[in-house]
């Protein structure tokens, strides 16, 4: 390797060609991935977040959520991941196309959250449960307390207020109230919902082997 | 050690050594500082594993934080500071002239170290990016560049204007690191950071970047070190060394392909995972012929090639681990485990951080003129970082290897898994105070060594008739 033009030359193409493979080349194939509009129900999928939302997502990247939770089911047969009811379906990059940084992440010390907004849905004020675990925390999660504030009341009681008892109660006369960080990471976390089934999210593999051999 | 059989080879006495010592012990005094950081920010991540209440209600100490500022630290500010020090000193020692530039070194290292701790308090406080391995905020990002620039300029001249003819295998992975590294930063950090691309295109991007940086710039770095030293501490040619280039240019041109198997499974095209486990085989070419060309380390001797001995051991298991556990039936139960963590540690700890620390045993010496100040710190260092190493690693792989079993199982809740992982977890938060006493003894043994080299001009000839007494050997 006596040429050092050649030597250089074959460095930035060693960067350039993996570069313009792997990031060019999704690109390609991803970049103008469209909504899908359902014509049954006049509506495009997936639905974009609202503003609240949106801000969310930025809580939840800027307080690293990511390294113990991902936001990718995987396929039925692939994993646990239905079985555990964190989707009946696989995540497609379509599911992403709104979010302005995806949080996939690559680590499950908690729940996957890809379809977290779904399930929380089903309990009675999702919200409240929510603020709730996240105030408190439980044996497997932090008690994010800095995200809440503890204030006199004045008048009313907030319509925000956590309902809480024991060791956790604010004292008499106070009430915790979400900050709007907090209230915009649980309008994120409701917003997560891969509940609608694209055309190309159906299950590949036939369902029936896939229950029977994860256990 | 004294009447070991080495020779002392024309590069041991050397002019050339003298004129970079101020930049080199500049750089590799920080690298020291940021690992006892990173090291401390390792403490508290894994004490959180275990005991999620741990700082929890700081909100610059959330898990996600810490550990987005343990990886940045160690990265950044060890292995990069570290790295650029191996780098420049062995391009200067081949290039035959004395490293040029230095003045733009020491500028560029203040600045790097600066946009570092910059980006810390910005992590710390919210403004953190998202992607692994780039969590600086993309404010300091453009400073981290430039300082990076102005650091490596002194390598591209020493690699310019080298003296000999031919070049060695050294040089190339060492001019490798230099030129990939900003190539990378700056491509990622325009397609994640500035001009962001759409939806799970963004975690592909991110997936080539991270393995970019570890098999295009980190274990670049490191492989410059292990060929230039290895043959030097076991006093012979490298065999096979005529397929030293084809090693080379498999990992330049195969290695960032292999990004893409952690995302198996994933909301991404099926063929992105299936490049990575292609690639991943592919490379065990390079994997073998680092083999064939330093496996004389066995025959080496000294402190520093101890640890460069261990450091490839880890190295060739991490390219055989990658290869097995990129296929789907593997991938499908450690994805999203410890054991993926486990195996991101005996790269970065084992292969990587072993070898630099046996690259720092061999190059400070003979910049500073004078041997390293304690044998009993340099053996007690070895000790307890292998110690801590294997802990690590260990406890992480068992806390994996039982997530993983657990993962595949409905019926086991989150909360139960990490309640029944908490033994090998507390072992990790173990092998994080083992390590972190380890590294303050090799920062002090550091500090002392070079505060030493006052009189170290009159001394210094008089001990490079002896070549590895200078590396005061603990064997």
């Amino acid at each position: 390797m006596k040429n050092g033009p050649l030597f250089f030359l074959g460095l930035l193409a060693a960067v350039a060609i993996s570069w313009a493979g792997i990031v060019l080349g999704s690109h390609a194939q991803l970049g103008e991935l469209p909504p899908y509009f359902d014509q049954v129900e006049g509506q495009i999928y997936p639905r974009r977040p609202g503003g609240l939302a949106a801000r969310g997502q930025l809580v939840y990247a800027d307080l690293g959520c990511a390294a113990c939770h991902t936001q990718q089911v995987r396929r039925p047969d692939f994993g646990s991941d239905k079985a555990r009811g964190w989707g009946d379906r696989q995540s497609v990059a379509r599911d992403y196309i709104h979010q302005s940084r995806p949080q996939l992440g690559a680590s499950r010390v908690g729940p996957d959250l890809a379809n977290v907004g779904a399930r929380w849905e089903k309990t009675e004020n999702a919200a409240a449960g929510l603020h709730q675990l996240l105030y408190q925390g439980s044996s497997a999660h932090p008690n994010y307390s800095f995200l809440y504030e503890e204030d006199a009341m004045v008048g009313e009681r907030s319509a925000l207020a956590l309902n809480l008892s024991g060791v956790n109660a604010p004292a008499p006369g106070f009430q915790v109230v979400p900050s709007e960080r907090a209230q915009t990471l649980v309008a994120y976390l409701l917003s997560l919902k891969t509940t609608y089934d694209f055309p190309e999210s159906v299950p590949v593999a036939a369902p029936k082997k896939s229950q029977e051999t994860k256990k | 050690m004294i009447n070991s059989p080495t020779h002392a080879g024309p590069a041991e006495v050397t002019p050339i050594d003298p004129t970079a010592r101020g930049p080199l012990l500049l750089l590799v005094g920080m690298a020291l500082g940021w690992l006892l950081v990173s090291g401390t920010f390792a403490l508290i991540a894994s004490i959180q594993l275990h005991t999620p209440q741990f700082l929890a209600d700081c909100s610059w100490f959330t898990f996600g934080r810490t550990d987005a500022m343990r990886e940045s630290t160690f990265i950044y500010g060890w292995a990069g500071n570290a790295g650029l020090a191996i780098s420049l000193w062995i391009l200067g020692r081949l290039g035959g002239n004395p490293l040029r530039a230095t003045n733009w070194v020491v500028a560029g290292t203040l600045f790097w170290n600066l946009g570092l701790a910059a980006g810390l308090v910005g992590i710390a406080t919210g403004d953190m990016t998202s992607f692994s391995m780039l969590h600086l905020p993309l404010y300091v990002q453009p400073l981290m560049l430039f300082a990076y620039a102005t650091i490596a300029i002194s390598g591209v001249l020493a690699w310019g204007g080298r003296r000999t003819d031919g070049t060695f295998a050294a040089q190339w992975y060492a001019v490798a690191a230099l030129f990939v590294f900003p190539w990378l930063f700056s491509a990622a950090q325009v397609v994640l950071l500035w001009m962001p691309v759409r939806g799970t295109v963004q975690a592909i991007a991110a997936g080539w970047f991270t393995q970019g940086l570890w098999t295009l710039w980190l274990a670049p770095v490191a492989l410059a070190g292990a060929y230039y030293i290895v043959p030097k501490t076991a006093g012979r040619v490298l065999p096979s060394y005529e397929f030293a280039s084809l090693g080379f240019w498999t990992l330049l041109f195969v290695g960032a392909w292999t990004g893409g198997r952690h995302l198996i499974g994933g909301p991404v095209p099926a063929w992105i995972p299936t490049v990575g486990v292609v690639a991943c085989s592919l490379l065990i070419f390079h994997y073998s012929i680092v083999f064939l060309n330093l496996r004389v380390v066995t025959a080496s001797v000294g402190n520093a090639a101890q640890f460069i001995r261990l450091g490839l051991i880890a190295y060739l298991l991490v390219g055989l681990l990658d290869m097995i556990t990129s296929f789907r039936f593997v991938a499908e139960q450690m994805q999203f485990t410890f054991l993926a963590t486990a195996l991101q540690q005996l790269g970065l700890y084992g292969a990587i951080s072993m070898i630099f620390f046996g690259c720092i045993y061999f190059m400070i010496p003979r910049i500073v003129g004078a041997p390293w100040a304690s044998v009993g710190m340099m053996s007690a260092h070895r000790v307890a970082v292998i110690i801590g190493i294997l802990m690590l690693v260990g406890g992480l792989a068992a806390a994996g290897m039982m997530q993983a079993g657990d993962l595949l199982n409905p019926n086991a809740s989150l909360g139960d898994i990490l309640a029944r992982i908490r033994l090998p977890l507390l072992v990790v938060t173990f092998a994080q105070i083992i390590l972190i006493g380890a590294n303050l003894l090799l920062l002090v043994n550091f500090m002392k060594t070079a505060a030493s080299r006052a009189d170290g001009d009159v001394r210094v000839q008089n001990l490079f008739r002896q070549p590895s007494a200078i590396e005061a050997s603990a064997t």
